[in-house]
């Protein structure tokens, strides 16, 4: 049996390695299922645009950051985009699922006016560059569940 | 979903597909106990004694969990330790029926062993549980005692070195 | 408090079990809207927020940071408060405290909880510390469990009283559009058949884990009786948390210590020359976990004698008819969006003094109330609201 209590050395103080497992389930929403569903049927990225002040957000949500309307419109964004800036972690993390070193960055779509954060593969990490071009590449259809993880990953263009 | 009226329950004439994301993993964590509550662990795990430690200015007997200061006075405990007597009253017990989640192991779960509060021989209270878990032999006042985990390897859990406390015949 | 503060808005959602066609910031949202309709302005009128919940039960670390856009909050000054049980009311006193001080005219105080998302028992038994109390606490319904037992014993109330509280809190339910538990329960036989939870809680006497949210505008002097033609004054608050219990959580068996309640209200009630509560104020919105939490409350707040809850609730004296009513709302056991329930105490008095409770409004005429929270182990805020 793994010992759940130790005694530290030359001291009485004891350590208890334990763990906090509490169940939570995140509801996407209307707004955020009706990405994620496109994004797992049609291998669409759709984003949200606001009629008074044209922003467009991707991933789509629900009100505008600026006015505080809702968000009406429903756009298709294009699959290609700029790489705002990315990050390398060569250490890993027990709930992390990937192994390290992991590449990721903010992608902010041709057509939309918002980054979001994803990984970057088929690139090693010196080639990383901020402003280059990506594009996004999907899992297989019966692979992808309505998450963001649908898409794989973002590989450089060009 | 609804624009313009916000407090409007959404209609249940059409089902569209809602996303539901699950986070199911432990959230693994290290605690220290410190050297006031490490002094019990110790005795416990080597000599199966309970102790606790009393204020030098109200006298009081601090038996969850001992700390370095007074909660009343506010003061600083120092290092008066009191060996707690292993024998007493059940106080007061409860029972769980139905099964709630603990965090600490994981899962749902009914404690069958009822927890109580248990006063001690020399008169300070002890929150624990208790062996018997037939619930219509559960009377208030009834004489305990503690049963301890006797495998030496397995104790070095502080409170918990103590199973529970088991119903003395009369 | 140095200047005067009133509540000009009050907004809440629909509790309920579960919302999937929202997350929770727009739950949120939700809400905010509600309340800057009721106030009748623009979110750009208001001028700081402040964020109360309670994280474990989300799981979500510092869950307001992405609600920020939902809210409208975007670029202005605000703070979060958890707080435990007692957490809506430390928010709505934090903006009371933001204006009174003269730093803002107006603040919104926003408080949610989305129960769906995770499991209140577990997130309440992670506050047991793992080194000393790792399976002796289920949540906060053993700790209630413990209270009851003492309860009835003390006091000689019987369950039939505690599903005399359920049939009351129903009745205001069932009127009140926005509560959660709407159980339509007819007979005290009714109550008595749900299931034990731990004994001798049964399920129609404890709360539910609501999904909700509770939004309130408060205004200063200068401002509010420009916005709304009914503004609600605060006119005092306390809040007290005092150390556990050295047996038992919610309830003292020993009869040797302090609580919370009868420290709030030494303060609170000396302070405004309550002597007797019951002719002096019009209408208590207590948080109450569990039923027989209620009638031990009636007690810890000088509603009645020591021992005399449950006679009240025998007579009918706290309905919604009655000469001093409790929880026309139905209460924290009919709706509990814990980081919300506090606000939503203080909402519902409100709307009370307002007259604007609809269904649920009080027959007597409210001018002067109280709503209170409760928190674990030994904790208590109190607020007390006027019409002028």
């Amino acid at each position: 049996m793994a010992k759940v209590t130790e005694k530290l050395e030359g001291m009485d103080v004891w350590v208890y390695h334990g763990k906090i497992h509490i169940p939570n389930t995140y509801s996407a929403g209307a707004v955020g299922s009706r990405f994620l569903i496109e994004l797992r049927d049609n291998k669409r990225i759709m984003g949200t645009r606001c009629p008074a002040c044209s922003l467009v957000y991707v991933p789509a949500r629900s009100v505008c950051r600026d006015c505080f309307g809702m968000l009406s419109e429903w756009i298709e964004v294009g699959r290609k985009g700029t790489l705002l800036t990315y990050a390398v972690a060569y250490q890993g993390n027990p709930v992390q699922p990937l192994e390290p070193p992991v590449a990721y960055g903010i992608v902010q779509l041709d057509g939309a006016d918002t980054g979001f954060v994803h990984m970057l593969g088929e690139v090693a990490p010196e080639q990383l560059k901020v402003g280059m071009k990506v594009k996004a590449v999907f899992k297989i259809k019966k692979e992808r569940q309505a998450s963001i993880l649908d898409i794989k990953y973002f590989k450089p263009v060009g | 979903m609804a624009k313009g009226s916000p407090t409007k329950k959404p209609k249940k004439s059409e089902q569209p597909e809602y996303i539901r994301i699950k986070f199911d993993l432990p959230r693994p964590y290290h605690w220290s106990t410190g050297r006031y509550l490490g002094k019990l662990y110790a005795e416990a795990k080597e000599n199966k004694k309970l102790m606790a430690n009393r204020c030098p200015k109200c006298k009081e007997i601090k038996v969850h969990a001992p700390t370095p200061v007074c909660p009343k006075c506010k003061v600083d405990m120092g290092w008066d330790w009191v060996e707690l007597p292993q024998t007493g009253t059940v106080f007061q017990y409860t029972y769980q029926v139905y099964p709630l989640w603990d965090p600490h192991v994981g899962g749902r779960w009914a404690n069958p062993h009822p927890p109580a509060i248990i006063l001690l021989d020399n008169g300070v209270y002890l929150r624990h549980l208790l062996e018997e878990t037939d619930t219509k032999k559960l009377r208030e006042g009834m004489r305990v005692q503690a049963v301890w985990e006797e495998d030496y390897e397995k104790r070095g859990q502080g409170f918990q070195d103590i199973l529970y406390f088991r119903t003395i015949e009369e | 408090m140095a200047g005067r503060v009133a509540i000009v808005g009050v907004g809440q959602t629909h509790h309920t079990t579960r919302r999937d066609d929202v997350n929770l910031p727009e739950m949120v949202g939700e809400a905010v809207r509600a309340a800057l309709a009721d106030a009748q302005l623009s979110i750009k009128d208001i001028e700081a927020f402040i964020f109360s919940n309670m994280e474990a039960f989300e799981g979500i670390l510092l869950p307001e940071h992405g609600m920020i856009t939902e809210v409208g909050a975007t670029g202005k000054p605000g703070l979060k408060v958890t707080g435990g049980g007692t957490t809506g009311s430390e928010a709505v006193g934090e903006g009371c405290h933001m204006i009174s001080a003269g730093l803002y005219d107006i603040t919104m105080v926003i408080s949610w909880q989305k129960h769906d998302c995770g499991d209140a028992t577990a997130g309440i038994s992670a506050a047991a510390v793992p080194t000393f109390a790792k399976g002796m606490v289920t949540g906060a319904v053993s700790e209630f469990a413990k209270q009851a037992l003492s309860y009835m014993k003390e006091s000689g109330a019987r369950e039939e009283h505690a599903a005399m509280v359920r049939l009351k809190a129903d009745r205001g339910a069932c009127r009140n559009p926005y509560s959660h538990l709407k159980l339509g329960l007819k007979s005290i036989d009714e109550v008595l058949q749900s299931p034990y939870l731990v004994w001798p809680i049964r399920l129609y006497d404890f709360c539910p884990q609501s999904c909700g949210a509770c939004v309130l505008v408060l205004a200063s002097e200068k401002k509010a009786k420009k916005i709304h033609k009914k503004p609600v004054w605060v006119a005092d608050f306390e809040v007290v948390h005092q150390e556990p219990f050295r047996a038992g959580s919610f309830g003292d068996p020993t009869g040797t210590e302090t609580y919370s309640q009868h420290v709030a209200c030494e303060r609170l009630y000396k302070r405004n020359g309550i002597t007797n509560v019951r002719k002096q104020v019009d209408l208590a919105e207590i948080y109450e976990p569990s039923t027989w939490e209620e009638m031990s409350l009636y007690e810890h707040f000088y509603f009645c004698e020591k021992n005399e809850g449950w006679k009240l609730i025998e007579k009918g004296v706290t309905n919604i008819e009655g000469d001093f009513p409790v929880n026309c709302s139905g209460g924290v056991i009919a709706s509990n969006p814990i980081g919300a329930t506090p606000v939503l105490r203080i909402a519902e008095a409100a709307l009370q003094i307002r007259g604007d409770a609809g269904e649920h409004q009080a027959t007597r005429d409210i001018k002067t109330a109280i709503a209170t929270a409760l928190g674990g182990p030994n904790w208590t805020a109190m607020f007390l609201l006027k019409r002028s």
